[in-house]
């Protein structure tokens, strides 16, 4: 069974890829479970992709910046609301 | 490195090992044969067996695709409007080399996209959402679904415009476009649909014809690209010239193309080694994009020279426009390129909604997929068509202010996408030994620095028209 201390030596970044003795002019990838797992990642793979990452640490700096950069866009949108509203009543 | 805080639920090679043998119909699905059969492609054509430039050759053919797509799918059709309204009002000069610089920018983000989607095999409403938590997912999410949504709009006027101009019924134009977009995903392999979409996307290219009928001064060209000039008339802060400069900036740099860019690059199965080759496919996407760009300037600046006022030309009057200046091929192959423009961004774009859902929902969300099996992915990827087709086809609906402010909006939600796009490529957790270098880093800085200062001073001007010496 897959645990989170199994994955945990295996970093996202570089799962190595696998080269199992199969010759690859005779992999039947329909049939044959080990041929595709040949061929891909084992990150690539549907089923691992349904497991989560975990949470990244935010520095203080980037939470500033992510909220910062936030209220920019509410703002901005604001802007645009005005524009289309002021070029609507044919402004220019 | 320490990774020892990184909770990752990543299968081990010998637990997908397991999870396969336990179930050749479930534990691997229909989407990991199709991506294997991918792979295993680029594998053979790494045969060091074969002569180099043959090999060169196939791995260029077989990595080539989410890079041209995505800045080809950028040369859209209320981009190319862009382009035409910069050509038609200023002519040939401070814009031409300016169009190339925010391709380059372009280039220095969608480059960062490639190994995101390399190293983790996953999209980027995927790793949003899994690092930053559901709040600042969310957030993000917002701001594709909404510009998204709205440039599905503009798509669909460039497909209703560009066949309005060959006499076109506009039900007919948007049906068929729709009959298109979703033939295509009906083939459910992401190879096929991509290899149309790239198909079509080289009609992007119709715009250089149209250029060369213009007759184009190649002298002035080349002056505009080593002087910057002529200027526009009033400075660049004049309301109407920086409306057109985010909209420029808007056509080449936008959340959309992180989205899908990302989540092609993990469907088409990129891995590590092939990180070069996507750098390769996304400068060609960018080289031929900026072309195409450039070309659409080229052929509208005759309006310029000759005087014509096409400030508020929509995309088939400017082909009508052109038609007495560069001959009725000439217009036809420009109403032909803003079909083209709009059809395969109507691809891209659809493609992109879906897979950011998909990847947020956690369900299937592949083109590799069948229909039965991917259901809730395709049905936003159909259903965002049709609601926008359905859209243009209310009469008297005032599309024209979507189209006037669609880039706009591109360039004022871009700084937090490129906040997120950086803190992931930095995280070393995620990217290993690929985060980004100081270059790149200085580089994409610099990139959100400009975005930001755009915004702000496209928000004073709206605020006080007059400081800048609009009307108000």
């Amino acid at each position: 069974m897959n645990t989170r201390a199994d994955s945990l030596s295996t970093p996202l970044a570089r799962p190595e890829p696998r080269h199992p003795k199969v010759r690859r002019d005779e992999l039947d990838l329909e049939h044959q479970p080990e041929a595709v797992l040949s061929v891909l990642e084992a990150d690539q793979l549907f089923a691992a992709k349904q497991a989560r990452l975990g949470r990244a640490r935010l520095s203080k700096g980037a939470g500033v910046l992510l909220w910062g950069l936030r209220v920019y866009v509410i703002a901005m949108m604001l802007m645009v609301a005005m524009q289309v509203v002021h070029t609507l009543h044919g402004g220019q | 490195m320490d990774h020892s805080s990184l909770s990752l639920g990543v299968l081990t090679p010998a637990a997908g090992r397991s999870a396969a043998s336990s179930d050749l119909g479930g534990g691997i699905t229909h989407e990991d044969i199709d991506r294997a059969r991918d792979r295993l492609a680029v594998a053979r054509a790494r045969d060091p067996g074969v002569p180099a430039y043959l090999r060169w050759l196939r791995l260029s053919w077989l990595l080539v695709g989410p890079g041209v797509l995505v800045f080809l799918g950028e040369n859209d059709a209320p981009s190319m409007l862009s382009y035409a309204a910069t050509g038609a009002q200023f002519g040939i000069g401070f814009f031409v080399p300016f169009v190339l610089l925010t391709f380059l920018m372009g280039f220095v983000v969608q480059e960062m996209t490639v190994r995101l989607g390399a190293v983790t095999h996953r999209g980027h409403a995927e790793l949003i959402f899994d690092r930053f938590g559901t709040f600042w997912g969310r957030f993000a999410m917002g701001d594709l679904v909404i510009g998204n949504f709205l440039t599905l709009v503009t798509e669909f006027i460039g497909i209703r415009a560009g066949l309005g101009f060959f006499g076109v019924p506009p039900l007919i134009a948007v049906g068929g476009a729709m009959a298109l977009v979703f033939g295509v995903i009906l083939t459910h392999r992401y190879w096929t649909w991509e290899r149309i979409a790239l198909g079509l996307a080289i009609f992007n290219g119709l715009f250089v014809p149209a250029a060369l009928l213009a007759h184009p001064q190649w002298g002035a060209i080349g002056q505009s690209f080593v002087t910057w000039s002529p200027m526009p008339k009033g400075g660049l802060f004049k309301p109407d010239t920086f409306l057109l400069i985010m909209a420029d900036i808007g056509a080449t740099v936008t959340p959309w193309m992180l989205f899908f860019q990302q989540s092609a690059v993990a469907d088409k199965g990129l891995q590590e080694r092939d990180i070069q080759g996507g750098r390769m496919d996304t400068l060609l996407g960018t080289l031929l994009a900026a072309t195409f760009a450039i070309a659409t300037i080229v052929a509208t600046a005759p309006l310029f020279a000759k005087g014509i006022d096409a400030g508020d030309y929509q995309a088939a009057q400017f082909a009508q426009a052109l038609e007495p200046l560069i001959g009725h091929v000439g217009a036809a192959l420009f109403a032909l390129g803003i079909f083209e423009a709009g059809l395969v961004a109507a691809m891209t774009i659809s493609a992109s909604s879906a897979y950011a859902f998909g990847e947020v929902l956690g369900t299937p969300h592949s083109l590799n997929r069948r229909l039965s099996e991917s259901r809730a992915f395709y049905g936003i990827l159909m259903g965002s068509a049709l609601a926008a087709g359905a859209l243009v086809l209310i009469p008297h609906a005032p599309l024209e202010y979507i189209v006037l402010i669609v880039n706009v909006i591109a360039v004022l939600a871009m700084p937090p996408a490129l906040l997120f796009l950086v803190l992931l490529c930095n995280d070393r957790q995620v990217m290993g030994e690929h985060t980004t270098g100081a270059w790149g880093n200085i580089a994409v800085w610099l990139v959100t620095a400009l975005l930001v200062f755009a915004g702000l001073a496209f928000g004073l001007m709206t605020v006080f028209p007059k400081l800048f010496g609009g009307g108000g």
